[in-house]
């Protein structure tokens, strides 16, 4: 899951702690197999290396296509899960390496998840073209917890996938769960906000760890597909609350892509958020 | 050609807000359908943008034949700055109407006695336990607070308050330290509180065991019956405390306290009977001519002007895998002799994903206080030095039943409802009865209910 992943169980008998932290964890093994990047044997990876041919996927598979496609289309094109080729160019590793714009445009070809045939359940991916549900994966994995953890228990439950997390309901007595949003000054280590949360999720996107610099600028990781470029303007850090992990996840990662104009996307949307710039 | 590039880009950042409300639902309804879950509600999330924690509560409790009502808003609203620094204030407006007994005895005949103000006079059927109906007051009280950590493992907590009612009016201030240890299982805290309260009765203050005179009317700017004047009681309180972790689903917790007040402890509007000494029967009066005034001889009531209190308090609190059950008992002791016993125990039942039901019950017992009499036998025998005909100072047990029910909706807000029934019976002890009052006592029990509304929100 790219992060710390815990779980927190608010229950009085040990061996019923121990099946939701079972349940959990196979949860997020399960999804991290089949649709990681990394992995050279799942589906992803059936996809990424079918040099132009079509590929049939699973009903879960093609739920999540179904899914990027439409916040494709509902982002004009900002939110492209074939943008991950661009990572041959960009290494966000908090150096100050930029690549030659030569090398982004050479990339932009491989770009667009319009140039995708996708008829559920055939994808067809052009030779050299890439999809990577790394803006998806983490989410849906956390809400996948929960709804098992929901079926199995009625206990108080956090699933915390690096950053990303979400609640069953609220804690004993009607107590909220307290999260703290981390703050963009790595150096203080202290959350940066406090979220009393008794139902629904949070996403956050940021940059602490992964950036890259340039003649003091600090570039986000988070790319333009229209052009290849870090989006200029996008805050540190974007937290939103929504009702699912997936939800509030797309939400941070479209205002990021707006650049300067992710507050205004998120007041307009009416969503609870915090966004967190350098001074 | 700048103002019009910023213009182009301002009408399509508005372009962008107005598609921007479609794609929020568009990508709700998206993830409802990947997800395979039905259409999710709001989202509750709160923040520190909201910081303050409001319990507000509609009581009301109404005494039965009449008695006392209580109709009282309250809210105590915690501000949390971080860090566990909090800010407390509390507010609360009672308003009192009614009647409450005045301390004399119910006797064969009709009686009267002069109002508290000393301008008029009510009266009483025989056989019946008097009360005084001139009972009204509304009371007003702010008390605000500050915790905060000192160091690790203590926190500091300080705090003042103020109380005003028509006669009474009330200043504190407390001061408290608590201290973890033992991996934060053990806390032991330490409190102190003092307080500086007048008394300004209605009709002023009378002379202690002085008799109750016939009422005059001052005329509008006249000052009280019995003489004027205000007096005052200094309160000081000790509380120390330990709270104990006993495993996952226990918590001891043991306060000893100790209490001296001193300065003026009557009630300025009790009286007693003046009786017969040997047949325990009141002791007749007749008004001076023209004027309208008891018919008995009434005498107020006098306290001893200092009082200590001693109390021990064991609670213990344990989960039943999500039903609480808390279980209490005080024990309290004084040097008016006052000596209590109190039986406390709820237990919250949660049901559903966001209901309880809390059923309630307590038993209270006292002994009555040494000076606490049924009536003071006139005559020749010397007048006691103390003397207080006051139901709350005689053998007395109350109990209290009651069931809460809480909810929380959607917005993560709790509302509840209690009704409790309280059922109050006193008795004088047998060695103060004279003569006819063996066997024919008549004590001023009542029931009263009490019934509450509480909103639970953030803001």
């Amino acid at each position: 899951m790219g992060g710390p992943c815990e779980v927190l169980i608010e229950v009085t008998d040990e061996a019923e702690a121990r099946k939701i932290a079972d349940a959990v964890a196979a949860c997020a093994l399960r999804i991290e197999n089949k649709f990681s990047r990394y992995r050279p044997d799942n589906i992803v990876a059936r996809i990424n290396s079918s040099a132009g041919e079509p590929v049939a996927v699973d009903s879960e598979t093609a739920n999540l296509l179904d899914f990027a496609a439409l916040i494709h289309r509902l982002s004009d094109g900002l939110f492209d899960i074939t943008s991950g080729v661009l990572r041959k160019a960009w290494t966000f590793d908090g150096g100050n390496r930029l690549p030659a714009q030569a090398e982004v445009e050479a990339l932009l070809p491989l770009v667009g998840w319009s140039k995708v045939r996708w008829l559920r359940p055939m994808i067809t991916l052009p030779p050299g073209m890439q999809i990577d549900f790394g803006g998806i994966g983490k989410e849906y994995a956390v809400d996948q917890a929960i709804q098992r953890v929901t079926q199995m228990s009625g206990a108080a439950v956090l699933v915390n996938f690096g950053g990303d997390l979400a609640v069953t309901h609220s804690r004993e007595s009607n107590r909220a769960w307290r999260v703290g949003i981390e703050g963009i000054d790595t150096a203080v280590q202290r959350a940066a906000m406090l979220v009393d949360l008794t139902a629904g999720a949070l996403s956050t996107s940021g940059d602490t760890y992964r950036y890259v610099e340039s003649q003091g600028r600090r570039l986000s990781h988070i790319l333009d597909p229209r052009t290849g470029w870090p989006v200029s303007g996008a805050p540190r850090s974007v937290t939103v609350a929504a009702p699912t992990c997936t939800n509030a996840g797309m939400l941070t990662t479209l205002a990021m892509l707006r650049g300067p104009a992710a507050e205004a996307f998120l007041e307009s949307e009416g969503v609870r958020h915090w966004v967190q710039r350098s001074t | 050609m700048v103002g019009a590039a910023s213009a182009a880009a301002a009408a399509g950042v508005t372009e962008m807000a107005d598609k921007d409300t479609k794609i929020g639902a568009a990508i709700a309804a998206a993830t409802c359908s990947l997800l395979g879950t039905a259409t999710p509600g709001v989202s509750i999330a709160a923040d520190t943008q909201a910081p303050w924690d409001v319990e507000s509560a509609f009581l009301y409790y109404g005494e039965s034949d009449g008695r006392v009502k209580d109709m009282s808003v309250s809210a105590q609203a915690t501000r949390d700055y971080g860090d566990e620094r909090k800010l407390g204030i509390d507010l609360s407006l009672d308003s009192l109407t009614g009647a409450s007994p005045n301390g004399a005895m119910a006797t064969n005949g009709a009686q009267t006695f002069t109002s508290p103000s000393g301008r008029a006079t009510y009266s009483t059927p025989a056989g019946v336990v008097p009360l005084d109906d001139t009972f009204h007051d509304t009371r007003f009280a702010l008390n605000g607070n500050w915790s905060q950590p000192l160091a690790r493992l203590y926190t500091l907590n300080a705090g003042l308050g103020f109380s005003s009612e028509f006669d009474y009016q009330h200043l504190g201030a407390n001061f408290g330290m608590t201290r973890d240890f033992n991996q934060r299982n053990t806390t032991l805290s330490a409190a102190l509180a003092y307080a500086q309260d007048t008394v300004k009765p209605v009709g002023g203050l009378h002379a202690p065991l002085s008799q109750m005179t016939d009422a005059v009317d001052y005329g509008e700017d006249g000052g009280g019956g019995g003489g004027g004047g205000s007096d005052s009681k200094n309160v000081l309180d000790v509380l120390l405390g330990v709270s104990q972790v006993l495993g996952r689903q226990t918590v001891l917790r043991v306060n000893l306290s100790y209490s001296d007040s001193s300065g003026y402890l009557t009630d300025p509007y009790k009286i007693l009977s003046v009786v017969d000494p040997v047949t325990g029967d009141l002791i007749g009066r007749t008004p001076a001519p023209g004027a309208s005034g008891p018919t008995g001889v009434y005498l107020y009531e006098s306290r001893p002007d200092s009082r200590r209190k001693e109390g021990l308090y064991a609670e213990m609190r344990h989960d039943f895998s999500g039903k609480v059950l808390q279980v209490g008992y005080r024990y309290s002791t004084d040097d008016w002799q006052v000596d209590s016993h109190t039986f406390e125990s709820r237990l919250r039942l949660p049901f559903g994903s966001s209901s309880y039901l809390e059923p309630h019950v307590r038993y209270y017992q006292q002994t009555a206080a040494s000076f606490y009499r049924y009536s003071v036998a006139g005559g020749s025998a010397p007048l006691p030095e103390f003397a207080s005909a006051d139901a709350r100072l005689s053998d007395m047990n109350a109990i209290t039943a009651g069931l809460k029910y809480g909810h929380v909706n959607a917005g993560g807000n709790e509302w509840n409802a209690r009704l409790e029934f309280y059922r109050q019976t006193a008795k004088a002890p047998s060695e103060f009865l004279i003569g006819n009052q063996i066997g024919n006592t008549q004590m001023p029990d009542f029931d009263a209910v009490i019934l509450q509304f509480g909103y639970h929100f953030k803001l």
